[in-house]
């Protein structure tokens, strides 16, 4: 064994765990994107890769590190969260933005240290330390700013650092993401240290008597981590225009995907960090080939899943087989030496093979949409035989929702596709999972790449949001938004549904009719870093304030958009506050949960109203335990923005409109920049089963 | 029976957090609160039996949270098929075993670490469910859905009876059969257990697969609570069921652990909003002291060996 790894050729040096057969992954990547996405193969797709690999790049990179001395650390993400509130706390408090962003990186760096400490002199397994810091940093940032401060207003300086291109096309994170990758790689692969992280990895207590300072050395790995997490934060915060406490919420587990991709052993010891750089490109180019090739992107969550098995496993094989073959080797050196090459082959074989059967099922799922789009223009033609006969390009509406799994969205999305349909509109509909304004702007950035003719956001952040829709603008794309708006320099349209005020004033004056016009009230919201409900609840206190007096709120209490929360915390706030005479749910799935706790409760003096969908409450409308649900007509929102869409790109809806023709709905009043839906309306026992959605 | 360190640590802070409430707060000691906070709690519960036995077996499962969502979208839809109660409670529950054997299978079969492979079945599980549903609730359920067609009244106590009965089977398995016992020898040394006859690999497998089943039933006592199906469930489920097995003493690294401790992790982890509610802190707080407890409790337990020893 000895002497087969002295003999080591450099290609074996450079990549010791099979990084090749991630660089053949990459390829075929490229190549299938290339023909199945359009856009694909440009230069300035090249670095929008990029730019998206920073964030997830800067944790993978500190990660590798850990991850090389058997650790591991979960609180990755909760640090962007913590240092990027830092940031913005310490810019707020006057210091100068370099000040501030030194600070924030210090409390990375402490942060770090924290984690290291815990791991090495209380000897905690490192798991448990960072699930501890995970709830604590990202726990740390909410406390600290209440959940909903979110600061923005940095200096364009700062904001250059996420957003801006030097020299014509570079990204100036790529800068940042270039220096840490060199930095961390002399560390890793040229530096002391990292021979000893390697040594800790493979044996810590052999690594002891080999004279290692093994607390010493594992220290620094997870102050740097915790370094390159904070960095991270910065960089985040620089792209999204916004500091809050729900950055990163998630990307622990992309960027530990990309580590382990990369060849990295979870139990330490193997790994390169270049071998990283090639996971993450993989994890990251397939992302955007596939979001460019018009999939949604659980598509992409699906595939990332599956890539990662695959890479391992046959990762897996190979160094087990290459082993083995060592052993055979020594015991009897005669042994064919063709033998591990033969295995090299038909590893080759099997990953091209998967890739394949993942590219034509791209390819074949591409056909079947040009396919679908012929065969309706051959529709068309032939219920209208006027029309030219060259098939015109359609108009391609890209609409966004803040959350694609909420009820709420899922109702838009059947008017916008009905408007689709009958206007001849081809509608990409895709949006983050949960309301993250970071991967809302990745779905928009692909669009911008891809060329479509209308944005149609909703926003997540309006302060995120912006930032990518004037990239829009500025390359000719139409931009409107519609249910919660952007800053109004960011796009020509708003579709309004309901001002926030609007909606904030109608809850309250539910909420005090419902009370007799007195007492106490609580509110269930959706997380505690929500921006649309925080300006709700904004309306509702001055609403309250002025209008309904005696009406004294008695708690705000977040359900992370989970009904499961929704339902345990009215049954808390139902016996802990026993005054409470009403409860104003705010987000959709709040509504059925906290229904279901008053129903279980039997808790009839308490009255219950909120924002929601007549479908997921007529039953508890029906029985009394909701008695109204404040809301517009969903489908019509949906229908209105599409219409809208078509109309601001065909030029028959320009500045200084008072009104546009919206098909079934007729004509709808134009304010400024603002269509207008109508009054939000309330819901009740009389009227909810006119309306099913 | 001498208390270990971490227990008497547990039953400290949970003596603590329950005895703040007695102070001008009404309400918390009540009948109606308690089963509340303990039906609350009791998906988690069940859960946390499996996730000890897959942490004692020396793996890790993150699919969990996905995999409730999963097999409580299942139950949903056959039910609306038609099928009655108990059989849906079977097909899901060998559903939720599939689920965990496949975690299993790649676990042993293909070498893959565990928390590499849980971690791309929940990316993949919790797409495909919203690919699958697009985030649409399931409604319209027959009324023999909710609490299994039973008046809530008798419902309620029927659940808490049948966690608290599969706890007690679990604690005995564990503790006193060969099969049990498999689980502790696997995890705390691998080769050893090999060598005096088990197959490591079975052993795995198997915790994998009462994992899976105990999540399917661990959703279907969950997803019963109400008539409706919300299939975007269970996100970060998996993070609440492993801090409460660790903060309850089963170690990360296997071959240590206790049900009864993970009892206690669950109670203590699951009371602390609802205390926090009543003694009327702001919840902005909330993950924050979370946090710091599931630190003071790993962290006390090794300062207090460091001592003895």
């Amino acid at each position: 064994m000895s002497i087969a790894s002295e003999r080591k050729s450099a290609f074996s040096r450079w990549c010791p765990n099979a990084e090749w057969v991630l660089l053949l992954v990459l390829a075929l990547e490229i190549v299938v994107f290339a023909c199945a996405a359009d856009a694909f193969l440009s230069l300035e797709n090249a670095f929008e890769i990029t730019r998206l690999a920073a964030e997830i790049g800067l944790l993978a990179f500190g990660l590798t590190l850990v991850i090389k001395t058997g650790g591991i650390d979960l609180s990755v993400g909760s640090m962007m969260g913590l240092s990027a509130v830092v940031l913005g706390a310490s810019w707020s408090a006057g210091a100068p933005i370099w000040m501030a962003a030194l600070v924030a990186l210090s409390v990375g760096a402490g942060g770090g240290a924290l984690n290291g400490v815990a791991i090495t002199r209380l000897r905690v397994p490192p798991l448990i330390v960072t699930l501890g810091t995970f709830s604590l940093y990202r726990g740390l940032a909410e406390a600290f700013t209440g959940g909903y401060v979110s600061y923005t207003g940095f200096p364009a300086h700062f904001l250059a650092l996420g957003q801006r291109y030097l020299f014509g096309g570079i990204p100036s994170q790529l800068l940042v993401f270039a220096a840490v990758f060199v930095v961390l790689w002399l560390i890793l692969h040229r530096h002391v240290l990292g021979r000893e992280l390697t040594a800790i990895g493979f044996n810590g207590a052999g690594a002891r008597y080999a004279g290692v300072r093994v607390e010493r050395a594992t220290l620094w790995v997870y102050v740097i981590c915790g370094i390159c997490a904070a960095l991270a934060g910065l960089v985040y915060v620089a792209r999204i225009g916004q500091a809050k406490a729900d950055a990163g919420l998630g990307y622990e587990l992309l960027a530990i995907a990309a580590v382990v991709l990369g060849g990295t052993s979870i139990t330490g010891g193997r790994g390169t960090l270049h071998g990283t750089l090639l996971g993450l490109l993989c994890l990251i180019v397939m992302q955007n080939g596939l979001r460019l090739a018009g999939q949604p992107s659980e598509i992409s969550g699906i595939c990332t899943g599956l890539v990662l098995v695959l890479a391992i496993a046959l990762n897996q094989l190979w160094t087990r087989q290459q082993r083995a073959s060592q052993i055979s080797q020594l015991q009897s050196p005669a042994s064919s030496p063709e033998f591990p090459f033969d295995m090299k082959n038909s590893q080759v074989a099997l990953i091209i093979a998967a890739i394949l059967v993942g590219a034509v099922l791209i390819a074949a799922s591409n056909v079947f949409l040009a396919r679908s789009l012929t065969g309706s223009g051959a529709v068309a033609r032939h219920a209208s035989p006027d029309t030219s006969p060259t098939v015109q390009k359609k108009l391609v509406v890209a609409m966004t929702p803040k959350a694609k799994a909420d009820p709420y969205f899922v109702s838009c999305k059947q008017g916008a596709d009905e408007a689709a349909a009958r206007q001849g509109v081809d509608l990409l509909w895709d949006g983050p999972t949960d309301p993250d304004p970071a991967k809302q702007n990745e779905i928009v950035e692909a669009w911008i790449t891809k060329g479509v003719d209308v944005i149609a956001a909703s926003a997540a952040s309006p302060e995120a949001i912006s930032t990518v829709l004037r990239k829009a603008q500025e390359r000719g794309i139409k931009v409107i938004t519609w249910d919660a708006d952007a800053k109004p320099d960011a796009r020509s349209f708003f579709v309004n549904q309901a001002t926030a005020q609007g909606i904030g004033a109608t809850l309250a004056d539910e909420g005090a009719r419902l009370a007799g016009g007195s007492g106490k009230y609580a509110i269930i919201t959706a997380s505690l870093t929500d921006a649309n409900q925080n300006e709700w609840i904004k309306y509702i206190k001055e609403q309250m304030a002025s209008a309904h007096p005696k009406m004294e709120l008695a708690a705000i209490h977040p359900c992370d958009g989970q009904r499961d929360k929704a339902m345990a915390e009215t049954k808390n706030i139902a016996r802990a506050y026993p005054d409470v005479k009403v409860i104003l749910a705010i987000c959709s799935p709040a509504v059925p949960g906290a229904a279901e706790a008053l129903k279980q409760e039997n808790r009839t003096n308490v009255k219950l109203t909120g924002l929601s969908t007549p479908n997921l409450n007529r039953d508890y409308v029906h029985q009394g335990w909701v008695q109204s649900i404040v809301l517009w007509d969903t489908m019509n929102l949906g229908y209105l923005t599409v219409t809208a869409a078509k109309a601001v790109h065909d030029g028959t809806l320009a500045p200084g409109a008072t009104s546009v023709k919206a098909g079934k709905l007729g004509t709808i009043a134009v304010e400024g920049d603002q269509i207008l839906l109508g009054k939000p309306f309330v819901f009740t026992n009389e009227n909810i089963d006119q309306y099913k959605f | 029976m001498k208390l270990a360190p971490r227990t008497a640590a547990l039953l400290g802070a949970l003596a603590l957090l329950f005895l703040l409430p007695v102070f001008g707060v009404s309400g918390f000691y009540t009948y109606g609160n308690l089963r509340n906070l303990a039906i609350d709690n009791l998906p988690v519960l069940i859960a946390a039996i499996g996730m000890t036995i897959v942490i004692v077996a020396g793996q890790i499962d993150i699919s969990i949270g996905s995999q409730f969502a999963v097999c409580g979208a299942l139950a949903g839809l056959l039910a609306k098929a038609g099928l009655s109660m108990p059989s849906v409670l079977l097909v899901t529950l060998l559903s939720g075993a599939a689920l965990g054997a496949i975690n299993g299978l790649l676990v042993t079969r293909l070498n893959i670490p565990a928390i590499i492979t849980t971690l791309a079945t929940m990316v993949i599980l919790r797409n495909a469910i919203i690919r699958a549903t697009g985030g649409d609730w399931i409604q319209d359920l027959p009324r023999r859905f909710q609490w299994f067609g039973l008046e809530q009244l008798t419902a309620q106590p029927l659940y808490l009876v049948a966690g608290f009965l599969l706890l007690g089977v679990s604690i005995f398995v564990l503790r006193n059969t060969a099969f049990g016992r498999s689980f502790y020898a696997v995890g705390c040394d691998h080769e050893a257990a090999r060598r005096v006859g088990l197959n490591p690999s079975a052993v795995i497998l198997w915790a994998f697969v009462a994992m899976g089943a105990l999540t399917a039933l661990a959703a279907l006592f969950n997803f019963t609570r109400y008539p409706t199906i919300e299939t975007n469930s269970g996100l970060g489920f998996e993070l609440k069921v492993i801090a409460a097995v660790v903060v309850g003493g089963t170690a990360i690294t296997g071959g240590r652990g206790s049900l009864g401790g993970t009892l206690l992790g669950v109670m203590l982890l699951g009371t602390i909003g609802t205390a926090f509610t009543f003694l009327h802190v702001n919840p902005a707080w909330e993950r924050a002291i979370q946090g710091a407890i599931i630190l003071a409790a790993v962290i006390s337990d090794t300062a207090w060996k460091k001592e003895k020893a």
